[in-house]
């Protein structure tokens, strides 16, 4: 009996391998080139609220539509331009034109071919004063949008902007077909994937799009983005096994959650991302620079940093511009160390010799509170009392309240380049400048970083920039905080961005393909 | 137990009443454990400060998330506060806003169950139908309608528990008073041309003060539970308040950092209102052996 069965052993090893090397042929011979792709990920989220790209705001609505539609040109994690739709560009010597070539080849998800026309119409919807779009502003400098060949496009600019090609791949840029009207309804992309179900009280599932004009691309077979209102839900579903990636934006909190879970992997990148604290300029007791010098003098920025963030992120330096801008970040000016003798002098020099009242008012989000609690209690040491006004958002931002009061902690995202904050915080005319702060001299460098086509000059006005805020500026910028992701660790290939929605989830693989 | 008393002629002492009492309390192991506790609790509100090693926001920036030691007893938190002092400080936080609601909610609940029961009519019948539109609500969904409307505040806080509290209080005491006001030496008493208030505090709120004790102990531990829910639902005091329902809310999400800053403010929680909830029971039997 033994030796029978060890016959038919012997007799059947090779023509069991034969039979598996016929299989194995056979499966590839017959398996589509999409095959390759394989795999749904399934991304926790915040539901989304627009479709449609030109309202879209959140990460989550970014997330979506960075995955139905394509921009016109990436921005990468490490904030540099990558072609996306157009492969190719020139700049004219001046900086006022820009021709773009389109990739062959790019169809919506409907069949139609994509072509210079459908950028064309997108642009100027965006562009379109009498919309009302988030964008009208951003794009005012362009003066015509013309479709110089079938997959060519010219802009012409009424002025040069060295952040033209980043304002391209504004968060909203996506590019639509001609003449859409049912954008906020209908996904009808050329992206990565389509959309084949949405339930807006549950989720969005999207396949692989077979004719994606980038070979190899996506490496998934699908996306599903889950809906959860609620951040710790996301988190225990991640636990669960019921989600793959769960984006914790700066949550330090439910990072060290999840340190030591099994299969999970904890991404951690840097951001720009900062809480502002802001002392008005325009009225007492900000409007005396002593104050907000002995406020910062009074500051002890590294315990903010282990106790607040945790030694997640970077040190601020009261600039907004961090070190994730590498090119023009800048530690050659010293931040003055913690000196709560001269903090209490200033203070005495500027009439608060028995102490200075002031209220605090921060919204209930994210590390926020935390932060005026410290500084409540650092500040309190150089005789200045802080009551807490702990808000919730919608109080705090409320009514433009943000803008009135006299001190105060707010919170401000990860941008691609510096430019941003300074034109909108900073400036003299700027539409959010919190802190009712003028500065001549700054003004005269924002102007000029933000106008000069010139890298070296621009450069050096970031540097002087930084010089002029740390010297005088109204702001104390404690902490760059750091992005946070969980993603189960069957996957690989996750780009994660500073502003996670613009992450890029094309490369994603599992694990081992 | 008045009543007694003035029919032996000589009023016995205060000190040998509350010495009477105490032993009663005491009598049972159950009541006297819960007295012990609610006591102790009152002690530390009282002496809070002075017992505190540190500030109830001091941040000790060294220390930050270091387990329960020598010293800190109860560890520290994300941000280096002292876990135990601001147990300790929270104490006299929780206890004044809850007291202090509940004696306002007793008071008024009082004079409007003895006006209701009293009066009956109108009276009674106006003020029992908005009570039951009142009642109809659970309690901290109430409170919850309530905080968003006037925003949260330590003041607003106060003010939730009396409107919740007052109509309960009002319904113990007008039923009793509905039992009592049937006797004959009530009649007896308006006959011979008593005041109406005198009437009223003087011959009824005698025999209401039992139930009202009790229930206005149960209230005190209903009202501890309230605070802290509202405090850790967000809708109640703000932070940096040392409120224990705050604290358990801001601990939860680093629970697994520092679970010491969760635990001993959620059970401050737990034994204070067990304690309390003992003293009732003990206050109720105390009530009825005297009778």
């Amino acid at each position: 009996m033994k030796k029978d069965s060890n016959q038919i052993k012997k007799r059947s090893i090779p023509g069991l391998l034969g039979i598996i090397l016929l299989s194995v042929l056979f499966v590839q011979a017959c398996t589509p080139k999409s095959s390759l792709q394989e795999g749904v990920l399934r991304v926790a989220m915040q539901p989304i609220v627009q479709a449609d790209p030109a309202f879209i705001s959140s990460d989550p609505e970014v997330l979506v539509a960075n995955h139905v539609y394509d921009y016109l040109i990436d921005i990468t994690p490490d904030n540099t331009i990558a072609p996306r739709l157009a492969v190719d560009w020139d700049a004219s010597d001046d900086g006022l034109l820009y021709v773009f070539t389109l990739a062959k080849g790019v169809t919506f998800h409907d069949g139609t071919p994509l072509t210079a026309a459908d950028v064309v119409w997108t642009f100027d919807r965006l562009r379109n004063p009498d919309l009302g779009l988030p964008t009208k502003d951003l794009y005012t400098n362009i003066d015509r949008i013309e479709a110089t060949g079938e997959l060519e496009v010219t802009f012409t600019l009424k002025e040069p902007n060295p952040f033209f090609l980043f304002d391209l791949s504004d968060n909203h840029a996506l590019i639509l077909k001609a003449n859409t009207t049912d954008a906020g309804t209908r996904f009808n992309g050329s992206g990565p994937f389509k959309v084949i179900s949405y339930n807006p009280e549950d989720r969005i599932v999207l396949e692989a799009n077979p004719n994606y004009f980038i070979p190899n691309q996506p490496k998934l077979a699908g996306l599903e983005f889950i809906f959860f209102p609620d951040q710790v839900a996301q988190v225990e579903a991640l636990r669960g096994g019921q989600v793959d990636l769960v984006f914790l934006a700066s949550s330090v909190e439910l990072y060290s959650s999840l340190e030591g879970e099994l299969g999970v992997m904890l991404v951690e990148v840097p951001t720009n991302q900062f809480d502002l604290v802001r002392l008005r300029a325009d009225r007492p007791p900000g409007n005396d620079p002593k104050v907000i010098q002995a406020l910062k003098l009074a500051t002890d920025r590294e315990a903010i940093y282990q106790l607040v963030v945790q030694g997640h992120g970077a040190i601020g330096r009261d600039s907004p511009i961090g070190p994730m801008y590498s090119q023009y970040y800048s530690e050659e000016f010293p931040v003055p160390e913690r000196d709560m003798e001269a903090a209490r002098q200033l203070l005495a020099a500027a009439g608060y010799a028995d102490g200075l009242n002031l209220e605090l008012h921060t919204p209930d989000t994210g590390n926020r509170p935390n932060l005026a609690l410290v500084l409540k209690d650092q500040w309190a040491e150089a005789g200045v009392d802080v009551e807490l006004v702990v808000e919730a958002e919608s109080v705090y931002y409320g009514d433009k309240g943000w803008l009135e009061v006299d001190l105060g902690i707010t919170g401000w995202g990860s941008r691609p380049y510096p430019q941003f904050y300074l034109d909108t915080m900073l400036a003299c005319d700027a539409v959010w400048n919190e802190s009712h702060f003028c500065d001549a001299e700054l003004d005269q460098y924002i102007q000029k970083a933000g106008t000069t086509m010139n890298e070296e000059a621009r450069t050096q006005a970031y540097k002087e920039i930084q010089r002029i805020l740390i010297e005088r500026g109204p702001v104390i910028i404690p902490y760059f905080s750091a992005q946070f992701t969980a993603v189960r660790d069957s996957f690989q290939g996750i780009g994660i961005k500073p502003f996670w929605g613009r992450t890029d989830l094309r490369l994603v693989s599992v694990a081992g393909n | 137990m008045l009543k007694v008393s003035r029919a032996q002629g000589a009023a016995p002492s205060w000190g040998w009443r509350l010495a009477r009492f105490f032993k009663r309390l005491y009598a049972k192991p159950l009541s006297a454990i819960g007295t012990t506790i609610t006591l102790i609790f009152l002690l530390v509100a009282l002496a809070g400060p002075l017992i505190a090693p540190y500030g109830e926001n001091e941040i000790v920036a060294s220390d930050a998330r270091q387990p329960p030691s020598a010293q800190h007893w109860f560890g520290t938190d994300n941000l280096g506060r002292d876990v135990y002092s601001r147990v300790v400080l929270g104490a006299r936080q929780i206890l004044v806003l809850s007291g202090l609601g509940t004696f306002l909610a007793v008071v008024g609940g009082t004079f409007l169950g003895l006006l209701s029961g009293y009066r009956g009519g109108w009276v009674d019948e106006g003020l029992m139908r908005f009570f039951d539109s009142l009642l109809a609500l659970p309690a901290l969904l109430l409170a919850l309608v309530l905080l968003g409307t006037f925003g949260p505040s330590t003041f607003s806080v106060v003010g939730v528990i009396v409107i919740v509290y007052t109509p309960i209080v009002a319904r113990v005491v007008r039923s009793v008073v509905l039992v009592v006001k049937s006797k004959g030496f009530i009649e007896a008493a308006r006959l011979q041309g008593e005041s109406q208030a005198r009437l009223l505090l003087r011959e009824i709120f005698p025999f209401v003060l039992p139930a009202l004790a009790v229930e206005a102990a149960l209230r005190f531990s209903y009202a501890i539970f309230l605070v802290a829910s509202l405090g850790f639902l967000g809708a109640g005091v703000q932070p940096p308040n040392p409120n224990w329902g705050l604290m358990v809310k801001e601990a939860r999400s680093f629970v697994n950092q520092v679970p010491w800053a969760l635990y001993f403010p959620a059970g401050a929680i737990s034994i204070v209102v067990i304690g309390v909830n003992l003293t009732a029971d003990g206050l109720k039997r105390a009530w009825q052996a005297a009778d």
